[in-house]
């Protein structure tokens, strides 16, 4: 290996076999090259009479902004594209964690670089913190075939490789019509309504866009009143009710009872999760013996009213 | 492997066991099936692991190996429901009818059909146990962690363990199988505290989710035959499972098996609905993706696992208990699996209280009841 001072334009960045990272900002180390000038060569190596960014995207692409030209390189003369690609990747394991979408990439670039599944699996997947099995290793070469739109906002929204998994199985079409509705929400929220959708879809062997074309989905999709986050979270409402019916239905007749019984809401009572058992819990806070006596005076007066008992009844 | 006796690709033995008489006899059995031993049965499992649908592959072939740890252990049952205080005989592990709901596909470490070759230590270690809950009649059987009788016919281990179990009333043996695999049983003298017991389900999804077992019938006739024989005989409808019209297939599954078998051979039946931990399902969904079963409402339960929601379980619970009573199984002590305080008591009217309620009412049929 050896170090020369080359022309930014004599690295051909449009070749990107060996690159791995996406979608990152450029702020903080365009600072530092100010600061300090570039205190670390990226590594280059000769491919077809021209240099091919093995390692360093980031550094390349601040010193483009920044014009800073001719930089210190790196130039290995190494011929195999696998044993050049683990350059990259050995030097990026010591000094960073990945994102979900590197180790996708990172898995993919060896598996088209002639690196043996099983060794993939067995020696790689462990140093990725992934679990290692074949399954596992299809599931992150299927990350890596994403649409450039849903891996950006995979990476901005940071998701979870759970977040993501279920991204996959759906069709490229579908993915691009959910995309707005799960840029809103967080994490959970997020996997629950893709979840859902996906369920629904499956059991009733409808195809996705025609479940977001149902009348109350499209109703709140088409609303001009309703915040992105606000159709997101109502669209996610209406697909838990299709996935769930008979529970969304108990659900909705208990808090109608309590509507009809005129329970107020300082005193709050639950079923237990998913009225798994016939337990219920009541909670209100005092903060002196006379808020105490009153507060279980109105639960008895609550429990005498004439509907009470139908909450123990309900189907 | 449809519906004929199982015949592994290949048996690993772990060189530990070469030379152990049931490793000679599954040898002796399968002569046919090549053979290759294990000297670093670790990496030799941690390969398997790797693959692919390692799943699938491990239950095409057969590891032979030792037993480290304990081979009776209570089960597990699921915390905060009703416990059966069952106790179980870890012996073979894993199980080649892979039917798409089971539960070892999550459960098992080792993706690979195990048979535990150190019979010896299990003698010695169900002598201490026995000794130790000494008057109990106790429930203990082998078919958890895989079929009692699927690979029968290559370990012939059914004979040794009625054979030991013989006249060690009050506690009561179980075999629990879906298969017709038989022979083994009805070479064999019966005894009143053993039971031979079969998991149904309907026709239905006998076909579409447990494709390697025989079918229903078929099970019933076994069944039949080895009640015929002189055995007390069970049946678990476990896992039930909801779909459009399931309850008129399960009635009428119902009152066939009360056509052939008569209730006073029958020691038990168990009740379960489907249920499995949340993890369980990619499992199922990647390696059976044709499965409607895990998209039916399942909520989770208080144990954390998927279960249906309350209402449409007891449903199904009401019904074909309402249906075996019709059939004359007024007598036939009737447990559920898994199950909440609420559920046996809206179900069945009583809920088993204490460690030894539910282990006197299943033995009293036998003649084993200390009540």
């Amino acid at each position: 290996m050896k170090k020369e001072r080359i022309d930014l334009n004599e690295i051909f960045l449009k070749d990107e076999r060996y690159r791995t990272s996406f979608h990152f900002s450029l702020e903080k180390l365009k600072l530092s090259l100010k600061e300090t000038g570039l205190l670390h060569p990226p590594l280059v190596v000769f491919r077809s009479e021209r240099f091919i960014l093995v390692s360093g995207w980031k550094r390349i692409l601040a010193c483009a902004e920044l014009s800073l030209s001719p930089i210190p390189v790196l130039i290995t003369e190494e011929k195999d594209d696998l044993k050049t690609f683990l350059m990259a990747f050995y030097e990026n394991l010591a000094t960073r964690e990945f994102s979900l979408l590197e180790k996708a990439e990172i898995l993919t670039r060896l598996k088209r670089f002639g690196e043996d599944e099983k060794r993939i699996t067995r020696d790689y997947m462990p140093l990725l913190d992934i679990p290692a099995t074949l399954p596992n290793l299809d599931k992150y070469l299927a990350f890596s075939q994403l649409e450039p739109e849903v891996k950006k906002a995979v990476h901005e929204k940071n998701m979870s490789f759970s977040s993501v998994k279920p991204l996959v199985e759906f069709s490229s079409r579908e993915r691009k019509q959910l995309l707005p509705l799960l840029l809103p929400l967080g994490q959970n929220k997020r996997r629950e309504l893709l979840e859902d959708i996906l369920e629904v879809s499956r059991k009733s062997d409808t195809a996705v866009h025609k479940i977001l074309l149902s009348p109350e989905i499209k109703a709140v999709q088409e609303s001009e009143t309703l915040t992105p986050l606000q159709k997101a979270d109502s669209i996610r409402l209406l697909s838990r009710k299709k996935r769930y019916p008979a529970f969304s239905s108990m659900q909705d007749s208990f808090e109608s009872l309590l509507r009809k019984i005129d329970w107020p809401e300082e005193i709050a009572i639950s079923p237990s999760p998913f009225f798994e058992e016939e337990d219920f819990t009541v909670r209100f806070t005092f903060r002196s013996e006379e808020q105490l006596m009153a507060g279980l005076l109105k639960l008895e007066e609550l429990s005498a009213r004439k509907d009470f008992s139908k909450i123990f009844k309900l189907k | 492997m449809p519906h004929s006796r199982f015949s592994p690709r290949k048996v690993f033995i772990d060189k530990e066991c070469h030379g152990m008489p049931l490793t000679r006899r599954v040898i002796k059995n399968l002569s046919q099936v090549p053979t290759e031993l294990v000297s670093d049965p670790q990496r030799f499992l941690e390969e398997r692991r790797i693959s692919r649908d390692a799943i699938k592959q491990g239950r095409k072939d057969l590891f032979i190996t030792s037993q480290k740890g304990e081979f009776v252990k209570s089960c597990p049952c699921t915390p905060r429901y009703v416990g059966c205080n069952y106790f179980i005989i870890n012996l073979d592990l894993n199980c080649p009818l892979d039917c798409t709901y089971c539960i070892l596909q999550h459960y098992l470490f080792d993706p690979i059909l195990i048979v535990h070759a150190n019979m010896e230590d299990l003698w010695k270690q169900l002598d201490v146990f026995i000794d130790q809950n000494k008057g109990r009649a106790l429930r203990i059987g082998t078919g958890e962690l895989g079929d009692s009788l699927v690979l029968d016919h290559i370990t012939e281990n059914s004979k040794d363990l009625i054979s030991y179990f013989r006249g060690k009333n009050p506690v009561l043996f179980e075999l629990k199988t879906k298969t017709v695999n038989i022979q083994n049983i009805l070479e064999t003298e019966p005894a009143s505290n053993i039971v031979i017991s079969w998991s149904l389900n309907s026709p239905r999804i006998a076909r579409s989710e447990e494709k390697n077992a025989p079918p229903v019938e078929e099970r019933i006739d076994a069944a039949q035959r080895v009640a015929e024989k002189g055995f007390f005989v069970g049946f678990h409808f476990d896992p039930l499972i909801l779909y459009a019209g399931c309850e008129e297939e399960y009635e009428s599954l119902i009152a066939r098996l009360f056509d052939r078998i008569s209730p006073e051979k029958m020691a038990w039946i168990s009740l379960g609905s489907l249920r499995f931990p949340p993890s369980l399902k990619p499992v199922i969904q990647e390696r059976f993706p044709w499965t409607k079963i895990i998209y039916e409402e399942m909520v989770k339960g208080v144990d954390g696992k998927l279960r249906y929601f309350r209402p449409s379980r007891l449903d199904l619970y009401k019904r074909i208990i309402r249906s075996i009573k019709k059939n004359g199984g007024e007598k036939v002590p009737l447990y559920l699996c898994m199950e909440s305080d609420a559920i046996w008591r809206e179900a069945l009217g009583w809920v088993p209280k204490g460690k030894e309620s539910l282990e006197s009412y299943l033995s009293s049929p036998l003649g084993n009841s200390k009540v």
